[in-house]
């Protein structure tokens, strides 16, 4: 089976049309004037936008930026600087009074307290999986750690209560996100984009009704390795292309390997593509130059959070 | 009720909805996707509160997790060493 490092590579010119002619035919199918999509700063978003520019046009592409109090500040200064230079109309919507209507923050940092009863409005709070499972094996299993404010930092396991009060939570922050984008949408008759891409998919790393909702997915047969590659064909700027991935939805910054998928993405595609084309291990081994323990392991993973996140990825089951 | 079986017992009733007939002792909990990330996180809660010891984050291994006859060596050996300690 052929499989090499190289094996993602694609022609960008060509994937870039292909995905095109998808956008301009959902858009014809349902009969919507254009596309709004939520730039976060992003390189799934702003590599969206670019895709969403090249089939319709600039005037025909509108740009959400949907920061809350504890976004990274560069997130919307670089979503802003992208959307500049694509040169589309966007709107900025701080959606931090409609969490705390919610109660988001405050919901969640009860459940914090349960476990840290000192974390304060000045903490900053992230949840992790444990790091580098090439290295070292382990369960998959969630660690609270937050910083007082002034670079104290404490961490605990979560049990199950603390774990599913957080995270619940903070879905609110991407599924707020999502009421935004088709509030716009209707407003002005368009589609909404949606951002996922074929490395989240698989290993069910998005909301579902949140960032999961969306009308299209033009990037989710593409890995992140290939999101790049085509963000560095339309010229997505560099800010954007060089700063390391990060769900920005906690304060205490965390990055997608620390957060969920504790594997580095230049080897994560490589064996995710492995692991859903049945490449032998012995054959993934050599190409990549690490230990058949290692690669089950990843598989192993894979295998786990596939199947635990299949709901996320199927419509609501119906009877007939 | 021996360790085991209060193991087994608490397997089937929260992962398998008490359908317990195709579990083995050797049966992976991650190859056969048994036990999530919360799963393992109720487990363990359920192994401190019955077995009365503390599970630490390094022991969150397959080699004492991943099966019904792991958990039983696992248990044996933290039970075993808590009564070294207060002999």
């Amino acid at each position: 089976m052929e499989f090499h490092k190289d094996i993602l590579k694609c022609d960008s010119k060509s994937e870039v049309e292909h995905i095109c002619a998808f956008i301009q035919q959902q858009v014809r199918a349902m009969k919507r004037g254009g596309i709004v999509i939520g730039l976060s700063g992003g390189i799934d978003s702003a590599l969206c936008a670019a895709l969403c520019v090249e089939a319709l046009g600039k005037d025909r592409v509108f740009g959400l930026i949907l920061p809350e109090k504890e976004s990274n500040p560069v997130s919307a200064e670089y979503a802003a600087k992208h959307a500049r230079e694509l040169g589309i109309e966007t709107e900025t919507v701080d959606i931090t009074p409609t969490l705390e209507a919610f109660g988001t923050y405050r919901k969640r940092d009860e459940m914090i307290r349960s476990v840290f009863p000192e974390y304060s409005s000045e903490s900053k709070s992230k949840i992790t999986l444990p790091a580098d499972l090439l290295s070292k094996d382990s369960f998959n299993f969630f660690t609270l750690k937050i910083d007082d404010g002034k670079g104290n930092v404490k961490s605990a396991r979560l049990n199950k209560k603390a774990l599913n009060g957080i995270v619940a939570a903070t879905d609110s922050k991407q599924r707020t996100r999502m009421m935004h984008l088709y509030y716009y949408a209707e407003m002005k008759n368009y589609i909404v984009c949606g951002t996922t891409n074929k490395t989240e998919v698989l290993e069910g790393f998005f909301v579902k009704y949140g960032d999961g909702g969306v009308d299209i997915e033009p990037l989710s047969h593409l890995y992140k390795a290939q999101v790049y590659q085509l963000s560095e064909h339309l010229g997505v700027i560099r800010e954007i292309i060089e700063r390391a991935p990060s769900p920005d939805t906690w304060s205490f910054q965390v990055s997608d390997e620390e957060f969920y998928f504790r594997i580095p993405y230049d080897k994560l595609d490589l064996l995710l593509y492995a692991w859903q084309n049945d490449v032998p291990v012995e054959q993934v081994c050599e190409t990549m130059n690490l230990a058949a323990e290692q690669v089950k392991r990843a598989m192993r993973d894979f295998n786990a959070k596939y199947n635990a996140t299949k709901h996320l990825r199927q419509l609501p089951p119906t009877l007939e | 009720m021996d360790n085991s079986s209060k193991v087994r017992e608490f397997v089937v009733e929260n992962f398998l909805f008490g359908d317990g007939e195709k579990l083995r002792d050797d049966t992976s909990f991650m190859e056969e996707g048994i036990i999530d990330s919360t799963g393992i996180l109720e487990l363990v809660f359920f192994l401190e509160e019955t077995f009365g010891f503390s599970v630490e984050d390094d022991e969150l291994v397959p080699e004492n997790m991943d099966s019904l006859q792991n958990i039983a060596r696992f248990v044996g050996r933290k039970m075993n060493a808590g009564s070294t300690a207060e002999a």
